[in-house]
């Protein structure tokens, strides 16, 4: 009896402690990690610039989301744009003549359009719908399609039903990259009506046929390297190989593509707003936006301009955070970047150990 | 109850002999691709007793790294196709295991090192993740927790230096896991848990300052570091069975030395059975108990190695032999056999080696050519495929 609950107990002991060593270890490689990517971003100042963006943007998006409600919930309603992004501002008048569309001022940032709404607040506004839809839209296509190929990669031995799945999943994916996905989306869009939601799902409906495509080609490559056929030698299961020498392999371009795809998804939904078949037009939108204004670019030009600056700053900062996530992910140039910078204990020492015995 | 006994198995007279730990019979392998299907091995029958080294060496493209990568399955299929033949691993046939199923053998039943160094460790992680994979892999399987057809050993580890008995790897016995054991999600083992399992067979490979070299990448070792960490990885998962794929093939000479040192001193503290295969007459002399001989995707001569080096009895070994430059004396060009090895998609009929030999004869032509014959007068377990074997002795 006593022995039992002695047993158990040394049991749930050791179990404790290997918890905690396995924390420890993933704290340490957290710590690693981000240790690399405050080499490359000092490396590498055009991607500080993207991840400063990246991180600025979408902290704002947050807190505009956020703080009225918690704020509200506390008793003092508070919100982060400085007007309604909806409410009709007083025009000044010159004798009988309303000037609704005022230049940027400090009383207006980004002026006001011609209904006489403030431009900031409603770029501001949709800041949170931009970048949500940017990520939602992309997201879903890595892993829908990012899935999907990786199937179609792996299991392809000619006479298995892998084989034929694969081939299944290629050929409807051809049939889905033979529209090109604009026209396929606006096609979709303009059949479900307007709003928010059908364009969001006919964004969703043409986006994963590239990730297929890309993720298939890279599995492709990767599963007959050496390296894979090492790791299934010493007896690793398939899926493992598929989901840890595989995927990781992979996973770089992967990430890489999905950066930047989520400005190009971005870019998408302002298309489909600007052609009139997405948002409803008292949504602020970046497209949208752009879109209701685009006649009179040349007479109110603040209008058009501010929601086209923050599409083309959010797509540039994606992108450029992209570009330097290829530097991190990659082992060898993350090494390499860091050696650049200042000579690591590690390497200096891998050199002695290798000249000393290798 | 007990399980039903195996009989045992008898040799030519009769008597008692011990099951080889491998034993392939009559394997043959093809290549089909756009040129034409490639006959890369025909027949090819060889036993491993347990315990021994066993060396196979042929010239480029004769179909020993086809051999080494049909015996676990690790061909590409296709464009390999295994057309006929048996391979038994401890009396499992590997050829007709189910393909889910040969997981469970390869790591802690046959494992491999494989020729390149530079492309067999994966790039994208440390050192210690490869090698704690390995380690963690063998200790599920220990422990039941995962399912083996060939548990790993028990009661010794090689790095403590304890070898085992070579007849030890006969008597285990082939377990599934064990499904109490899989139960509760945080008694399974994760690699973090093996630093002190991976630091040992770091030193086990002799690499000075273990503890750095673990939390480097690949990338940052030298060629024959790499191949190293392939043999501590292969050794950490005790294999019954080693494959060494031309280890050294793709390293400069005095790394070369190094890493057969290390394996020649590991061969003589774990004793482990190896596979080892090159196309290097002298590391083969080196290594190896038995030597077969390979000659276009067939296996001409198999013995043991001091008899088939000293004796040979196929022409086709006689002329490697000879061409070897250690028997250059100053005394003219090295010899070399005339002709070239057979296209492997148009064998020759009979005898591929015949178009080539000295001793030709029209019988050599006629289908199917000879087959490997245990050779009077010789060592035993001396066997070559060929119609004059007697008069090989007699040839320049």
């Amino acid at each position: 009896m006593a022995l039992t609950a002695r047993s158990s107990s040394t049991r749930t002991e050791a179990d404790a402690n290997r918890q905690l060593s396995r924390v420890l270890a993933w704290i340490g490689q957290l710590r690693r990690g981000s240790r690399g990517l405050y080499r490359v971003l000092r490396a590498n100042p055009l991607t500080l610039v993207g991840f400063a963006l990246v991180v600025l943007l979408t902290l704002t998006a947050v807190a505009l989301v956020i703080v009225p409600p918690i704020s509200a919930a506390f008793g003092h309603p508070m919100s982060l744009t400085p007007y309604d992004p909806n409410a009709l501002l007083p025009c000044p008048t010159v004798g009988n003549q309303s000037f609704c569309a005022q230049p940027p001022s400090l009383e207006h940032f980004f002026g006001t359009d011609r209904a006489g709404r403030d431009v900031f607040s409603r770029v501001l506004t949709a800041l949170p719908l931009d970048l949500a839809i940017g990520f939602l839209i992309a997201g879903f296509a890595l892993l829908t399609g990012g899935g999907l190929g990786l199937i179609a990669g792996f299991w392809d031995r000619p006479g298995t039903i892998g084989a034929a799945v694969s081939l299944t999943i290629m050929r409807i994916t051809d049939v889905f990259l033979a529209f090109p996905s604009l026209v396929l989306a606006l096609a979709i869009a303009a059949s479900l009506g307007r709003g928010t939601i059908p364009s969001i799902i006919a964004i969703l409906l043409t986006w994963w046929p590239y990730y297929v495509r890309l993720t298939r080609g890279e599995v492709l490559a990767v599963k007959h390297q050496p390296y894979v056929t090492a790791a299934r030698a010493a007896g690793v299961a398939e899926w493992r190989i598929l989901f840890r020498h595989v995927l990781r392999n992979i996973a770089e371009p992967l990430v890489v593509y999905f950066t930047m795809d989520v400005g190009t998804v971005l870019v998408v939904f302002s298309t489909i707003s600007f052609i009139g078949i997405g948002v409803p037009p008292n949504v602020p939108e970046w497209g949208n936006m752009i879109q209701a204004y685009s006649d009179y670019l040349l007479i109110f030009p603040w209008v058009v301009a501010f929601p086209g600056l923050a599409i083309f700053v959010t797509v540039l900062a994606f992108s450029l955070l992209g570009d330097g996530l290829r530097d991190i992910l990659d082992p060898r140039s993350r090494r390499a970047l860091s050696q650049a910078e200042t000579t690591t204990r590690a390497p200096a020492a891998a050199a002695t150990a290798a000249g000393a015995s290798g | 109850m007990l399980p039903p006994q195996p009989q045992p198995r008898r040799g030519p007279r009769g008597d008692v002999v011990a099951e080889p730990l491998l034993e392939v019979k009559g394997l043959s392998v093809d290549y089909e691709v756009g040129a034409g299907t490639f006959h890369a091995l025909s027949d090819v029958s060889l036993e491993l007793p347990a315990g021994h080294v066993v060396g196979i060496v042929g010239e480029t493209g004769c179909g020993k790294s086809t051999l080494a990568h049909a015996i676990p399955r690790l061909l590409r299929e296709p464009p390999a196709r295994i057309r006929s033949g048996e391979v038994r691993f401890r009396g499992m046939d590997l050829l007709t295991l189910p393909k889910w199923k040969l997981p469970l053998v390869r790591g802690t039943g046959i494992s491999m090192v494989f020729q390149e160094p530079i492309n067999s460790l994966n790039p994208a992680f440390r050192v210690f993740d490869q090698l704690a994979e390995a380690v963690r892999i063998r200790k599920m399987r220990e422990s039941g927790q995962a399912p083996g057809l060939v548990p790993g050993s028990e009661g010794f580890d090689y790095s403590k230096r304890e070898g085992p008995k070579p007849a030890d790897a006969l008597t285990r016995p082939l377990l599934p896991s064990r499904p109490e054991a899989r139960k509760g999600f945080s008694r399974v083992l994760h690699r973090v848990d093996f630093r002190e399992d991976a630091l040992d067979y770091l030193r086990l490979v002799r690499i000075n300052d273990p503890e750095t070299i673990l939390d480097l990448y690949p990338h940052e070792l030298s060629g024959g570091m790499r191949q190293r960490i392939m043999i501590a990885m292969a050794l950490s998962e005790k294999p019954s069975l080693l494959i060494a794929d031309e280890p050294t093939s793709a390293l400069d000479i005095t790394i070369q030395a190094q890493v057969l040192t290390l394996m020649k001193e590991l061969i003589e503290e774990i004793r482990t059975s190896i596979l080892f295969i090159s196309h290097d007459l002298g590391v083969i002399a080196e290594m190896a108990d038995d030597v077969g001989v390979m000659y276009a995707g067939h296996l001409v001569e198999f013995g043991p190695v001091d008899d088939v080096y000293e004796h040979p009895r196929h022409p086709y070994t006689k002329a490697l032999l000879r061409s070897a430059p250690n028997q250059y004396k100053d005394d003219g060009p090295l010899p070399s056999l005339p002709g070239s090895v057979p296209n492997l998609s148009r064998l020759p009929s009979g005898c591929s080696f015949h178009p080539r030999c000295p001793l030709a004869k029209p019988v050599c032509s006629d289908d199917p050519g000879p087959v490997l014959e245990v050779q009077k007068g010789t060592a035993a377990g001396h066997e070559a495929a060929c119609y004059f074997s007697e008069e090989v002795a007699g040839l320049p």
